[in-house]
């Protein structure tokens, strides 16, 4: 009897958080609508590097979108392991789906799920993370579709440059250098690697010079920016001129330690930039305390993925005119990040 | 001139951490000295509250002579669960669109309840089921993140970080008395009430006995399933409360908040002298394990040492402090 | 060739603030049973750890056939001829009888360049030893499944299976029941026949009286002296043990049985194999001792009035009110104490102070009106134990890991006196301990019946089941063979009703 009690209480847990759910409004997943509405005709396997990442989770949803009413997409999730992906993908291949829409966990793995599709004939479109290029071509129905990472590093410094620009008094010791400091994501991530980079190489671009107070690693976690911040902030209080975050989420950590030390009121303020545009970024940017941050379009990133699976299903060869997308080197679609401030966050809303 | 070599050489022994932590803000303040200051403190209190919170529950599971790994993702849960129903009415992507102004303790009420319901069902399972504790506690861990992940994945959400919490809420995190962070008062109290609970309960003496001799327990007439489930539903609402804290202390909430919590919580145990095979441990003990991976975390960023590097100063850290912790108890057998 | 097989020649050694052997001297002479002698702390087991390796003495020398030998770790030991059988035995328990004997030295095959242990020949090798001993045991069975006996006569096996000149026993026949302990004597008398020399350590005199060629007695890390065994009787060594003459062993009787407190009726176990509807009772003020052979199910019968294992069927009434036990916490709520049989696996909380282990069963007594505990009442109250019970501990928050056998056994016994019994179940309450800490909870036991406590006491030494009783009750294989007055009991009596069932 008493096992019986305790074999209730998960059971009683799922509901409480169900109930919690229900007194707002019915769970309906975007994926599930896909698959619900579509013709069964084309499907395209779709597997997703991690689920609960956010910007992913956006791609996700604009897949499912463009996918209404003409294809079924089977999304799965990797959980963050290659291993998991790529039985994912041997499962999508004995569905024989028509094509496969894959977010590599590893992008030095894409060669061997190429072989894999190539053998089975099926046309494979990786996304988001860019299969190396020599993989690329071991087969003539091998897409990508994604964003060039550096360019998300060299908007955010230019987002710096241009806040520099017009407000002058930011360089507050007046010696013509900005001092700043960096939270970067992930050691050894390329994002973080390249945002890092090519922001601080934008800002030397433009002709300013750059001094680094400090740099650490936030690990993408709003927490941990915030913890990183404050012990900058302690070490380097007012000599820093500006926060250069790898993402939003750090920034609006940093954002929080600067809160803390009395910056956003009275007038006291620290420019910081971060990359994602995320719905809470875009509140920090409505409220001034986040100067800018840089869009990684997850909409036309799922557009466009689904445009050229979706061709590819069908047999055909993807050009600009049956996709919607300029394909450059007959295999890349390069969708644009887009820089981010108050003035024009209505468009990305 | 031996005795009193012997005399040092015991004292060092006892009270090792606490030598350890002076030694790394002395050493930190050399280098840095404007790391002695009223700011680092503050900060180093801050970031250690809510994790002093999940470590002593570790600690309450850890000297029972279980595990909890679900922690973690209890705290992950539970800063979703109130950052959910806390957000501002104007806020662009709300969680619930049409949620009305909830009083602020409903959902904070809410979300330590999940965790005390997760702590529960993993002392059912522990006592009732005897599924040993590590694998109870993995297996809810993984639940609670699927439910957490579920949860988080709705429409309108779909994943997207949790922001626009209510300035009331964030207060919590944020706010101050005399210039006092509330967090850091929050931390105190519940060390103060798990140091009586250790100290000066039955719930308390009955947790050190069966983690000392579970047999033993028995025998002398303690209800061991009983114990057992009320120092898991506590461990899971401090763990709640931590998430609620956590949440409002960031001003925003995702899934993956909480990740890896667990292990942070049971490495300061460890270092505070915490026994992982259960029966030793102190709350004080505790909180100076916390704040010695507070003051490496803070301390070392202040002092601009390389984040790779950082990885092996903590790993030596918990080596060593387990090494000197172990040898109190040689020298004692 | 010198006379003796083995010679210890002033061995020091000191351990940080304890000075453990200070010059002892040893002689033992090939084909006897030389017995070591003194209370726990006396020195025997640190002698013996330097004979067999362990320790390496700070002063004095070991020769072996009249050779200076070094002796630096229990290999080199075994090589030379020196075994040794240890109190508790540590097999690898989920491994065959045969690879426990050949461990580390398994008889090895080879093939050009691949090395593989051969089972075959370890089996010949085993089963040959085996039929040289007379043991009749499986070498392929699981040792884990064999009783504590059977496994000794295994590591004696192995013992002469490095062709060992000297055998040290420790306490052999602790865990053993008499016929069990018989046979050990038969192998023991055959091993010296061979001209091997055993050294055994106990504490149980009879036994030593009647085995033993040579005794030597230690006490404080000093030899006292080495006498033959025909020389010395059990008060006389209890005398050189302790250094005083304890006067009797047992106490006077004082308590007078009034009527009867305790009844138990039809009492069976729900676990197969068990205990079978017993009946008896026990009167107030009354000493019931409980005898019979290992397996005999009398842990099985206090336990299960205790409520720690379920019972099936039967009545248990106190004063002629029937009880419904559950668990201990009932059991306790009745005014119940159970001292445990194995001390370390259910007794003592190793790691707790002594505080702790003496209020743990009692912590309500303490609750303040903010329902936190009173540590004033606590510490009060040990503090009278340690003084009452004359527990030698440095402090009560000293760890009880770091007492002796027999102050543990005393904390314990505070632990339950605190609770106000005023039934008390004592499972083999002076196994493991010095004569004189026996002496010491023979005087409480029987001080407890005096005030008018009932006391049920196991016990598998015949001579304090007829000393301290005032009736004895005898169980077999889980059923009631018989009850006797205690007054002029003997040892054949007991013995007869405990093989009474056995078939």
């Amino acid at each position: 009897m008493r096992t019986f009690t305790s074999l209730l209480m998960p059971a009683g847990f799922v509901c409480a958080v169900l109930a919690v759910n229900a007194c707002t409004k019915k769970p309906t997943t975007a994926s599930e609508t896909a698959a619900t509405s579509a013709t069964p005709t084309i499907t395209i396997g779709s597997a997703i590097y991690k689920y609960e990442d956010t910007f992913m989770s956006g791609v996700r949803g604009s897949m499912a979108k463009a996918a209404e009413g003409k294809a079924t997409i089977d999304f799965v999730d990797s959980a963050n392991q290659q291993p998991v992906q790529s039985e994912k993908v041997d499962l999508f291949i004995a569905k024989k789906v028509n094509a496969l829409a894959i977010n590599p966990v590893d992008r030095t793995a894409a060669g061997i799920l190429i072989d894999k599709a190539k053998a089975a004939n099926i046309p494979i479109v990786f996304f988001n993370r860019e299969p190396m290029p020599e993989d690329m071509q071991k087969w003539d129905k091998v897409y990508y579709v994604g964003a060039k990472a550096e360019e998300s590093g060299t908007l955010s410094g230019e987002i710096v440059v241009d806040y520099f620009k017009k407000h002058p008094e930011s360089d507050k010791n007046k010696d013509g250098i900005i001092q700043y400091v960096m939270l970067t994501g992930e050691p050894g991530h390329q994002d973080a690697e390249l945002r890092t980079k090519f922001s601080i190489k934008a800002i030397e671009d433009a002709g300013y010079k750059t001094e680094k107070l400090a740099q650490d690693t936030g690990m993408w976690d709003r927490i941990k920016g915030q913890e990183k911040m404050a012990a900058f902030l302690g070490s380097r209080g007012d000599a820093i001129e500006v926060v250069i975050s790898n993402n939003d989420d750090m920034a609006l950590g940093a954002i929080e330690a600067l809160k803390a030390v009395g910056y956003f009121k009275d007038g006291k303020v620290m420019p910081v930039v971060g990359v994602d545009a995320t719905a809470p970024a875009l509140q920090a940017l409505q409220e001034g305390t986040l100067t800018g941050t840089v869009l990684n379009d997850a909409k036309n990133q799922g557009q466009a993925t689904f445009a050229l699976s979706y061709v590819l299903a069908q047999g055909k060869v993807p050009d600009q005119a049956n996709t919607g997308y300029a394909i450059t080197s007959e295999k890349y679609v390069w969708v644009p990040y887009k820089k981010v401030t108050k003035e024009n966050m209505n468009e990305v809303m | 001139m031996g005795a009193a070599w012997k005399r040092i050489a015991a004292f060092s022994l006892e009270y090792a951490i606490y030598i350890v932590l002076l030694i790394l803000v002395v050493g930190i303040a050399i280098r840095e000295p404007a790391f002695l200051s009223a700011g680092s403190l503050r900060n180093i209190l801050l970031s250690s509250s809510t994790r002093v919170i999940i470590a002593l529950g570790s600690a309450l599971v850890l000297i029972s002579g279980g595990v909890d790994l679900s922690a973690g993702r209890v705290v992950g849960l539970a800063a979703v669960l109130s950052a959910s129903m806390l957000q501002i009415p104007e806020y662009a992507r709300r969680f619930y669109p049409e949620l009305p102004n909830l009083p602020l303790f409903v959902p904070l009420l809410i979300a330590v309840a999940a965790g005390l319901l997760i702590g529960l069902f993993n002392g059912l399972a522990v006592s009732k089921l005897r599924i040993a504790p590590f694998i109870a506690t993995l297996g809810s861990m993984v639940i609670v993140y699927g439910l957490n992940l579920i949860y988080f994945d709705q429409e309108p959400n779909n994943s997207q970080p949790i922001g626009g919490l209510r300035p009331d809420f964030t207060a919590l995190g944020s706010g101050s008395v005399a210039s006092i962070p509330y967090i850091v008062i929050f931390a105190a109290v519940v060390v103060g009430l798990i140091w009586i609970l250790f100290n000066k309960t039955i719930l308390g003496k009955n947790m050190y006995a069966i983690g000392g001799n579970k047999d033993a327990a028995k025998v002398s007439g303690i209800n061991v399933d009983a114990t057992l489930i009320k120092i898991y539903a506590i461990a899971g609402a401090l763990a709640g409360l931590a998430g609620v804290l956590e949440a409002a202390r960031s001003g925003g909430a995702k899934s993956n908040y909480g990740e890896m919590y667990e292990l942070d919580a049971i490495a300061a145990c460890v270092v505070g002298g915490v026994s992982t095979t259960g029966g030793i441990g102190t709350a004080q003990g505790v909180l100076a394990g916390v704040l010695i991976f507070a003051v490496i975390n803070y301390g070392l960023t202040f002092i601009g040492m390389n984040p790779n590097l950082q990885y092996i100063v903590k790993g030596l850290i918990i080596v060593a402090a387990v090494a000197i912790d172990v040898r109190k108890y040689w020298s004692r057998s | 060739m010198s006379a003796y097989v083995l010679e210890m020649k002033s061995i020091s050694k000191e351990f940080p603030g304890v000075k453990a052997l200070d010059g002892v001297d040893l002689k033992v002479r090939a084909g006897t049973v030389h017995a070591l002698m003194g209370e726990n702390g006396a020195g025997k087991s640190t002698l013996m750890k330097c004979l067999f390796g362990i320790y390496r003495p700070d002063a004095g020398e070991i020769f072996l056939d009249g050779k200076a030998v070094e002796l630096a770790s229990p290999k080199q030991a075994l090589d030379l001829g020196v075994a040794m059988i240890h109190q508790v035995l540590h097999p690898v328990r989920d491994r065959s009888v045969m690879e426990n004997v050949w461990l580390g030295r398994f008889p090895i095959k080879s093939f050009g360049p691949l090395r593989w242990v051969s089972d075959r020949a370890m089996l010949a090798q085993t089963e040959l030893l085996f039929r040289e001993l007379d043991l009749k045991i499986d070498p392929r069975a699981r040792i884990g499944s064999l009783s504590v006996s059977k496994v000794q006569s295994i590591e004696i096996a192995k013992a002469v299976s490095y062709q060992s000149k000297i055998i040290v026993m420790d306490e052999p026949t602790s865990s053993l029941n008499s016929a069990e302990a018989e046979r050990l004597f038969q192998v023991i008398a055959d091993l010296t026949r061979r001209g091997v020399a055993i050294i055994y350590i106990s504490h149980k005199m009879e036994e030593i009286l009647r085995i033993a060629d040579d005794v030597t007695i230690m006490r404080d890390g000093r030899l006292i002296g080495t006498w033959p065994a025909a020389d010395l009787t059990i008060d006389r060594m209890i005398a050189r043990m302790v250094g005083r003459d304890l006067g009797q062993r047992f106490p006077t009787k004082e308590n007078v049985p009034g009527e009867v407190f305790m009844r138990v009726e039809n009492l069976s176990s729900r676990l197969p194999a068990s205990v079978k509807s017993i009946s008896f009772d026990v009167k107030k003020g009354e000493i019931l001792g409980i005898g019979g052979l290992v397996g005999s199910q009398r842990t099985e019968l206090i336990e299960t009035i205790f409520g720690l294992r379920p019972k099936a069927s039967g009545r248990i009434l106190i004063e002629g009110r029937e009880l419904a036990i559950r668990s201990p916490a009932d059991a306790i709520a009745h005014q119940m104490a159970l001292l445990t049989e194995e001390r370390r696996a259910t007794g003592i909380f190793p790691m707790l102070s002594v505080l702790e282990n003496i209020v743990i069963a009692n912590q309500r007594r303490y609750l303040g009106k903010t329902h936190l505990l009173r540590d004033a009442g606590r510490t009060a109250d040990a503090r009278r134990y340690v003084t009452e019970l004359r527990i030698k501990t440095p402090s009560i928050e000293t760890p009880i890991k770091n007492l002796s056998g027999g102050n543990q056994q005393k904390v314990l016994l505070a632990r339950w006196l605190l609770t106000q019994p005023v039934l008390l179940l004592l499972d083999e309450p002076t196994r493991g301990i010095d004569v004189g800490a026996k002496a010491e909870i023979y005087g409480i036991i029987s001080q407890l019946a005096k005030q008018g406590k009932s006391i049920i006491f196991i016990s598998s030494e015949m001579s304090e089941l007829i000393g301290l009783s005032d009736r004895i009750l005898v169980m077999c294989e889980g059923r009631l063979s018989g009850v006797l007055p205690a007054e002029g009991a003997t040892e054949e009596q007991i013995l007869r009703l405990a093989t009474r069932f056995v078939s």
